[in-house]
């Protein structure tokens, strides 16, 4: 009854959708004649980009006969664009599940290489479905679009449950378009226009009427056409270069190599022939909105239409990002407990994760979760941190972090030996922009736990190596920023709100200014965000593993004046002017005077990504929603340091740290806006994928 | 424990050589020597008191400082060199350095020392001899928060070497002061990066900090006179 109803009211939207898109089809299929040439062109446009233009090319061949061998369809017949883009967009997604597996299986890190030449795909994707149906994991909204996909006959058979999407799958083909309000229609049209190089060139077909665009379609179209890099859709550099692909969902995000000038590999190998190894992985952070605040906050989703925000529809959106990028270690953040455990966590741990899930304290029902491919890492230790400090007035707000400790799993088992560890750290502090003081103890809360891991470790000898990513609601270069990057913040003064900077209009009326000290020394946490009490577990593994007695500088300073501290050795000899001082904790000022006003940190942390597009210098933003856009999620690292030692004799060399080999790009407020703004058709939520790509050097002896 | 003072300098710590061009005296003074031995065995070893924060190691204080007017090469080094006082816990720590002055505030030409019980702050100690140090000049007013920085690290054992540190001087001089820090093994490279690094954290040297690593034994080498200085010449 309600499918019927629905279909008749989205019956007229399909025709009306039905009878424009011949002519963008067109205008695409016209344009395919042109992508031989639009994919040479690029290559010399693109200085951004490191694939081999002869790579490229063959790719874009790869793509070109791509409908027809899969599809067994004319590619001229494909009258409806959305049947195309739907096609192009899940099929294969589907076909790596299988992959996927075999590659737990496998135990490898790295991607595999598709067989192009599998015609047959979508019998192989129902059974594939199938297998991963009758496990009762994937979430429901997967199975009709599948079903639309692989059997439009299967008319009646959807399940009931989700409306929309059965209506999809009931009537076949025609009906793909009633699933698309026009505003996902248009993307569609968009996505596709850009999903290929060969049509690249001809987004002009799209009109711009949207009512739901804040910037109008045309006129920032135009001027993304200015910016080649853009334009050049790169989604093949996604590694290995190799690895075939069907057009990515994350349309205009690039993959993107970090250039590396190190001269200096062979006096490594030289100085430290247990450098043998290393190891590859990507990181993903990826903030997905919770259903419950994106119910709360309507009026920052206003834009959207209401297909895009159903979570349903977003989780399987999320879900085949995750599966398209395959990061091997993935950090989300307002994972809604739920939606975690029915929706995400089954089907992220049949792909091969292991989970760890931490909700906010309080009443709100997200929190973060960090997963790890067990493949690639076996867990250390793990700790979730509450920001939610009772005993400390300032800390009263709701955030949590995970803290990871991973050992890279190498040939098949754990190197054991002296490998350096991984620790991740996933979190998602306070939003309220007024409230910089809050974020700046959450986040030392957050660096002091990552001291204690990295300097417990450095104790028996083990290297750690940083990854600290997620939700920091703080934007590029502003205090909460300094501190992390440059490890200092002078705060005496310095107005809350200008905190995070994430509304450099929004102060005026109050202007709370942050004064020395930040938080009362009963939390434990030092101006150096250093625990000054070493928690027990560390004092613990110190004493039992190694005996040693090793005092931060700050806790060695709490005994400066203790009772016994002041009194005058007796065997103290006494020299005039040298030993003849009288110790006065109200006179004597302590030598680190000034750093009482200054938050410090000693972890050395770099920002992945840099928060400005080249070429045009326009903002990058990770986050966008009607009240704008803005960079708020990171991803930092403890960068590779290669460092010469011994002037004296022969020059030798050391690293530790992480190296960065490649990002996926982020993009601009005014192409998120083209798209739609965000979350839209193929972006499920209002931030953006963060993703890199580092290599960590095992230490094989 | 064979001390070979014979080529003691008056001068060990930063190589500070602004004010001290020439060779210095080569003799040493037997009477001198057996008068250190007897020190070193007469020393009872500190231990921590009930209750306090025991440190890894003991160590022990020393001063030295070139009496004013005397040419360099006349002095021994030996004779220049006190003793303030040995401990083995924080406590202890705190109770002979509240009673000291800070080196900034510090005149003329003094050094402070801060060393393993039991290993001479000489290049010439068996602990030192294979060793080397890491030296930072300072501008005038940086001396007490960096070497304050620099003792805390080393005796809460923030360098993570192992037994590889020996101890630290702050040298008071003219125009600048100079830090250092002594380990045991100058051709372990991968503990002398360590040290570096660590020293770059824990004195929170702005990056274009210079620093110097040198080994006793070129120590010793320019200190006789025998090479000239790297930029002396």
């Amino acid at each position: 009854m309600i499918c019927s109803v629905l279909f008749y009211v989205f019956y007229p939207l399909s025709r009306y959708w039905f009878n424009r898109s011949p002519a963008a089809t067109r205008e695409n299929h016209h344009s395919n004649g042109t992508s031989v040439w639009d994919g040479s062109a690029v290559p010399a446009q693109s200085q951004t980009t490191l694939s081999a233009p002869v790579g490229a090319k063959t790719e874009m061949e790869k793509r070109i006969k791509e409908p027809n061998s899969e599809k067994g369809e004319n590619m001229e017949q494909v009258s409806n664009l959305q049947y195309s883009e739907t096609n192009v967009e899940f099929g294969p997604k589907m076909t790596k599940l299988e992959e996927e597996e075999l590659e737990i299986k496998n135990a490898t890190c790295q991607e595999r290489v598709e067989d192009p030449q599998q015609t047959d795909w979508e019998p192989k994707l129902g059974s594939q479905l199938g297998r991963l149906l009758l496990q009762d994991y994937i979430p429901k909204t997967i199975l009709p679009v599948q079903e639309a996909i692989t059997s439009p006959s299967l008319e009646e058979s959807a399940a009931p449950s989700d409306r929309r999407l059965q209506q999809t799958a009931s009537t076949g083909e025609k009906q793909k378009d009633s699933f698309l309000v026009p505003g996902i229609a248009k993307n569609s049209q968009l996505s596709f226009g850009f999903a290929s190089p060969n049509t690249a060139t001809h987004p002009v077909g799209v009109e711009c009427e949207q009512p739901y665009l804040h910037i109008p379609a045309r006129p920032v179209i135009t001027q993304v056409m200015q910016h080649p890099p853009l334009l050049f859709n790169h989604r093949y550099c996604h590694f290995p270069l190799s690895t075939f692909e069907a057009p990515l969902p994350v349309e205009w995000r690039v993959w993107q190599e970090v250039v590396t000038n190190v001269p200096t590999s062979k006096p490594d190998i030289q100085t430290f022939p247990s450098v043998s190894a290393s190891l590859d992985f990507t990181v993903m952070s990826y903030n997905i909105l919770a259903d419950d605040l994106l119910q709360t906050n309507p009026d920052l989703y206003a834009h959207c239409p209401q297909e895009v925000l159903d979570w349903n529809y977003r989780c399987m959106r999320i879900l085949l990002e995750i599966q398209k990028w395959a990061p091997n270690i993935l950090c989300l953040q307002e994972v809604q407990e739920n939606h975690f455990y029915e929706h995400l966590h089954p089907v992220l741990s049949l792909w091969g994760y292991n989970c760890v899930y931490k909700r906010r304290t309080g009443t709100k029902t997200d929190g973060c979760a960090t997963c790890y491919h067990i493949s690639c890492f076996s867990e250390v230790a793990v700790s979730s941190l509450e920001f939610y400090r009772p005993e400390t007035k300032l800390l009263d707000r709701h955030n949590v972090a995970i803290v990871l400790l991973l050992r890279p799993v190498v040939g098949g088992s754990n190197a054991k030996a002296l490998g350096p560890l991984l620790c991740v750290v996933n979190t998602h502090l306070l939003f309220n922009p007024r409230r910089g003081d809050v974020k700046l103890a959450q986040l030392a809360i957050l660096l002091a736990e990552m001291d204690g891991v990295v300097q417990s470790h450095k104790a028996r000898g083990v290297d750690c190596n940083l990854i600290l990513c997620g939700d920091f609601n703080a934007v590029p270069y502003m205090p909460l920023y300094q501190l992390i990057t440059t490890g200092r913040l002078y705060y005496q003064g310095l107005p809350a709100e200008r905190i995070s900077g994430q509304e450099a209009q929004s102060y005026g009326t109050s202007c709370h200014r942050l004064l020395a000290p930040l938080w009362p020394s009963s939390l434990g946490i030092s101006a150096s965000c250093q625990y000054t009490t070493v928690p027990k577990r560390l004092t613990n593994q110190n004493s039992l593993k190694t005996g040693k007695c090793c005092y931060s500088p700050d806790f060695l300073l709490q005994m400066r004046f203790s009772p016994a501290a002041c009194v005058r050795p007796v065997d103290l000899m006494l020299i005039p002017g040298v030993t003849d001082i009288i110790p006065d904790p109200s006179k004597d000022i302590p030598a680190n005077y000034n750093e009482r006003h200054t938050l410090h940190h000693q972890l050395g942390l770099e920002s992945v990504y840099s928060h400005f597009l080249p070429g045009s210098g326009n903002p990058k933003v990770t986050t966008l929603h009607s009240k704008g856009g803005a960079t708020v999620d990171y991803i930092f690292y403890s960068p590779r340091r290669s460092f010469t030692t011994g002037q004296g004799g022969s020059p030798g060399f050391m690293r530790e740290g992480l190296k960065l080999t490649g990002s996926l790009s982020l993009l601009s407020e005014e192409v998120l806006w083209s798209l739609n703004g965000l979350p839209n058709v193929t972006m499920p939520s209002d931030h953006l994928s963060l993703l890199a790509k580092f290599q960590m050097d095992l230490n094989i002896a | 424990m064979n001390n070979k003072f014979d080529a003691l300098k008056d001068d060990d710590s930063g190589d500070h050589d602004q004010d001290q061009g020439s060779p210095k005296d080569g003799e040493k003074e037997k009477t001198e020597d057996e008068e250190k031995e007897q020190n070193v065995s007469k020393k009872k070893m500190v231990v921590p008191g009930a209750g306090e924060h025991p440190l890894q190691y003991n160590y022990t204080f020393w001063y030295s400082r070139r009496t004013p007017g005397r040419p360099a090469s006349t002095q021994s080094y030996e004779q220049n060199i006190k003793q303030i006082g040995s401990f083995a816990s924080v406590e202890q720590f705190w109770r002979f350095y509240s009673h000291m002055i800070r080196p900034g505030d510090l005149t003329g030409h003094s050094d402070f020392h801060l060393f393993k019980e039991g290993i001479k702050p000489m290049w010439e100690d068996d602990a030192n001899k294979m060793g080397g140090k890491w030296i930072i000049r300072l501008r005038k007013g940086l001396a007490s928060r960096c070497w304050e920085n620099l003792i805390l690290a080393m005796l809460g054992e923030q360098f993570m070497v192992g037994e590889e540190i020996c101890g630290a001087v702050v040298s008071v001089r003219f125009q600048e002061d100079i830090i250092s820090i002594w380990n045991k093994t100058a051709s372990d490279q991968a503990t002398t990066a360590r040290i570096r690094d660590t020293l770059r954290r824990v004195l929170n040297l702005p990056p274009n900090t210079i620093m110097e690593y040198k080994t006793h034994t070129d120590s010793i080498k320019y200190s006789l006179g025998r090479l000239p200085r790297p930029g002396e010449c």
